[in-house]
């Protein structure tokens, strides 16, 4: 119990030892003492519980309507299954809005598998006047979006309603499921509830100065609880990912065993959730400290605007684009558009296949924005999610140095 | 005039370098803080560069806000602080020579205090083992050892107190800010405290220590500033504000089976001018000398030969002191 000799100084250093390697150290230590303290919270395991909750019970339901699968119909009722896909009809009226000059065509040699085109008449073989004998000729718009198909006769029976309504409800799923449920309901949620407080709990229970009263710069703290935020979150959202790739990966539709194709998809997805949970956190421990103790008030409302924002994205026209940029959720959902242009090229093909394939596609894929090249997209849209976690990663940082610790 | 090619100089020359005065620990240069219509502290200047030094005052005197300012948790509102040199709310800088024991108890009750201080001391920029090496030595300096893998939630106060002591050593500093170190601790972890920044004392590195109980910081140190209402009220050597306070009447409270015997005996003495009996085993000396009397007192006992069991003085503390020095100013 009693005092012995006293502390000698700390040890020398060699000289590869610079001014980085302690920074790192000090990175290290605070990333991890972050973490640790999640560790010890139960709002952490609350949040994480009901996160995986939320997805296991929705793979759940996604098992449950892929293993019922879906009959085909027959709607002419002469007995072959889907002569005639209601989406032909829908396009009777002839190309509106922009003029034939517009358009690009593009025929799509024989697809008449069955051949009972090819069974016909010379004559009646080449209805839509291509000079190409049972083809389909899609008309698209300057945009790319695919606005009238012209078959030949009989050249109507190989699109399967129900494999193209299978397959269109796993995209819609995959892409539902990503904009939802991982970018904007976990992606937003988990920041709200642990990294809010990084900074503000901290401040509020008294003990922000053992971090404070010692040689790093206050900026640096900040950045350094995000570090440990992010290596709790992002390791937590890639186990998430994992379980609903393997699970949509399996138990979709396809002939093997497990869908590689979509992998690019949950990759893109995985990119959108990580900037966007960075984004959010670097938001939201901003209003832990700007805000005072009002901070989740203020990042609730927040949420609500993200959430207003998203879903303009999703039903709006492109003039509405403007306004929806002006949100994390936004950029965060047109990485997963964009990858899913560049994954998914033969959409525009589905979409004209039946209505109830354009339905299901059609609330959570929209033409990419602000340019409609899919790559240049994605890459703005990084570049954008970064800009606002660096921004408001320095307004905190502002805020922080400036701030009086009682 | 022909250049001085051989560089002699006139004079200069043959004078020794000497090493350029260090900056002091603590500079508080006119210091005023104050919140809202508040004042904290008004108008306080201090040097401060080696020793131990214990800041006297009362609860809400402005003792914690002036430690606030000096270690960089708050800003000043007029006036500079300067930590060797530097501005601590500007600058983390001086952190890595400052150890600051502050008055709050919130700990990481999760963490262990072995854990708690290896953490704290890897960002001085230690790597893991120097870290958990200087933590284990720190521990053990302030008698912690033992229970350094058991966690902080665990702990009595005055270990609380101990690993928070611990903490600001890690790195260390010259200087060492304590806020109010021993509150709340039993005799036994006081002791222990004291004796820990007495020792670090002895180390020659400056000490700034707070707290409102006189004879605690009596048995630290000599060196005293004291604070009331937010002012700067008096600044020296313990013993010479204590010499004018033996001057001023004063009780001395014994406790004796026989106070009747013994209050014969001591009233002759020059200093005591009275002896009174609130209760049948207690006698109160009534002196205007403290001192005078505390030196005779004993001869006086033994040539009574009654046995006394506790010697108090009742007025020898904050309160009076303060009375005195702000009665002494109007």
């Amino acid at each position: 119990m009693q005092p012995t000799t006293p502390p000698p100084g700390p040890p020398k250093r060699n000289l590869s030892e610079t001014v980085w390697t302690k920074l790192d150290r000090k990175a290290t230590a605070i990333a991890e003492f972050t973490m640790r303290q999640y560790r010890k919270k139960r709002s952490t395991w609350t949040v994480g519980a009901v996160g995986a909750l939320l997805v296991v019970i929705v793979l759940l339901f996604y098992i449950d309507a892929m293993s019922e699968g879906i009959e085909s119909v027959d709607d002419d009722g002469d007995g072959l299954i889907d002569e005639d896909p209601s989406v032909w009809t829908l396009w009777e009226g002839g190309p509106t809005g922009p003029t034939q000059a517009d358009r690009t065509l593009k025929s799509v040699g024989d697809v008449d598998d069955d051949g009972d085109c090819w069974a016909q008449e010379n004559f009646r073989r080449d209805q839509n006047g291509d000079g190409i004998d049972c083809n389909v000729i899609y008309e698209y718009d300057r945009n790319g979006n695919l606005v009238n198909i012209r078959a030949d006769r009989f050249v109507d029976e190989d699109p399967n309603d129900g494999e193209f309504l299978e397959e269109a409800m796993h995209r819609s799923f995959l892409l539902g499921f990503g904009k939802f449920g991982f970018l904007f309901i976990l992606g937003i949620f988990v920041p709200l509830f642990l990294a809010t407080g990084l900074i503000r709990e901290e401040m509020d229970s008294g003990t922000l100065h053992y971090l404070v009263g010692k040689p790093i710069a206050r900026a640096e703290i900040l950045m350094y609880r995000l570090l440990g935020f992010i290596g709790l979150a992002w390791p937590y959202f890639i186990a998430l990912f994992v379980l609903s790739a393997l699970v949509t990966g399996i138990f979709g539709p396809g002939d093997s065993i497990y869908r590689f194709s979509d992998l690019g998809i949950w990759f893109g997805i995985l990119i959108a959730t990580f900037l966007t949970v960075l984004a959010y956190a670097a938001v939201f421990i901003t209003f832990g400290i700007v805000a005072g103790r009002y901070g989740v008030l203020v990042a609730l409302l927040f949420a609500v605007w993200e959430f207003f924002m998203m879903f303009l994205a999703m039903i709006g026209t492109t003039r509405d684009m403007g306004i929806a940029s002006m949100s994390i959720s936004f950029w965060g959902s047109e990485i997963i558009n964009s990858t899913a242009w560049i994954i998914w090229g033969d959409y525009a093909m589905m979409s004209g296949q039946s209505l109830a394939v354009d339905i299901a596609l059609w609330t959570v894929w929209y033409s990419p924005f602000p340019t409609t090249t899919p790559l240049l997209n994605l890459v703005i849209s990084i570049v954008v999610l970064l800009l606002i976690t660096g921004l408001f990663v320095l307004i905190g940082q502002s805020s922080f140095k400036k701030r009086e610790l009682n | 005039m022909m250049p001085d090619f051989d560089q002699v100089g006139e004079g200069q020359t043959q004078q020794e370098w000497q090493k350029p005065p260090e900056a002091p620990a603590i500079m508080v240069d006119h210091i005023s803080k104050w919140y809202g219509q508040v004042i904290g502290l008004n108008d306080v200047s201090l040097a401060i560069s080696g020793g131990v030094t214990g800041v006297l005052g009362m609860n809400g005197a402005g003792k914690s806000t002036l430690l606030k300012i000096i270690v960089g948790r708050l800003r000043p509102s007029q006036g500079q602080i300067r930590l060797f040199g530097t501005d601590p709310f500007k600058n983390p800088a001086p952190y890595h020579r400052l150890g600051y024991v502050s008055e709050s108890e919130k700990l990481y009750d999760w963490m262990t205090g072995l854990d708690f201080v290896t953490t704290l001391a890897r960002l001085h920029g230690m790597t893991r083992d120097e870290a958990r090496g200087r933590a284990e030595h720190v521990l053990n300096f302030v008698g912690l050892s033992d229970v350094g893998n058991k966690e902080i939630g665990k702990y009595s106060k005055g270990m609380r107190q101990r690993v928070k002591i611990a903490h600001a050593l890690v790195n260390d500093p010259d200087l060492i800010v304590l806020d109010e170190p021993l509150q709340g601790c039993d005799p036994l972890a006081r002791t222990t405290i004291m004796n820990v920044i007495r020792e670090l004392g002895a180390m020659g590195k400056t000490i700034l220590v707070t707290s409102h109980i006189l004879s605690e910081i009596e048995r630290i140190t000599e060196q005293i500033v004291i604070l009331h209402n937010g002012r700067l009220l008096a600044l020296g050597n313990l013993h010479s504000i204590r010499e004018l306070l033996d001057h001023i009447p004063h009780r001395i409270l014994l406790r004796t089976p026989d106070p009747r015997n013994l209050g014969r005996t001591v009233l002759p003495h020059p200093s005591v001018y009275g002896v009174r009996f609130p209760n049948p085993e207690e006698l109160i000396i009534e002196t205007n000398s403290l001192s005078d009397v505390h030196q005779d007192l004993p001869k006086l006992i033994v040539e009574s030969g009654v046995e006394v069991t506790a010697i108090e003085n009742p007025d020898d503390n904050l309160q009076s002191l303060l009375g005195y020095l702000i009665g002494g100013r109007s």
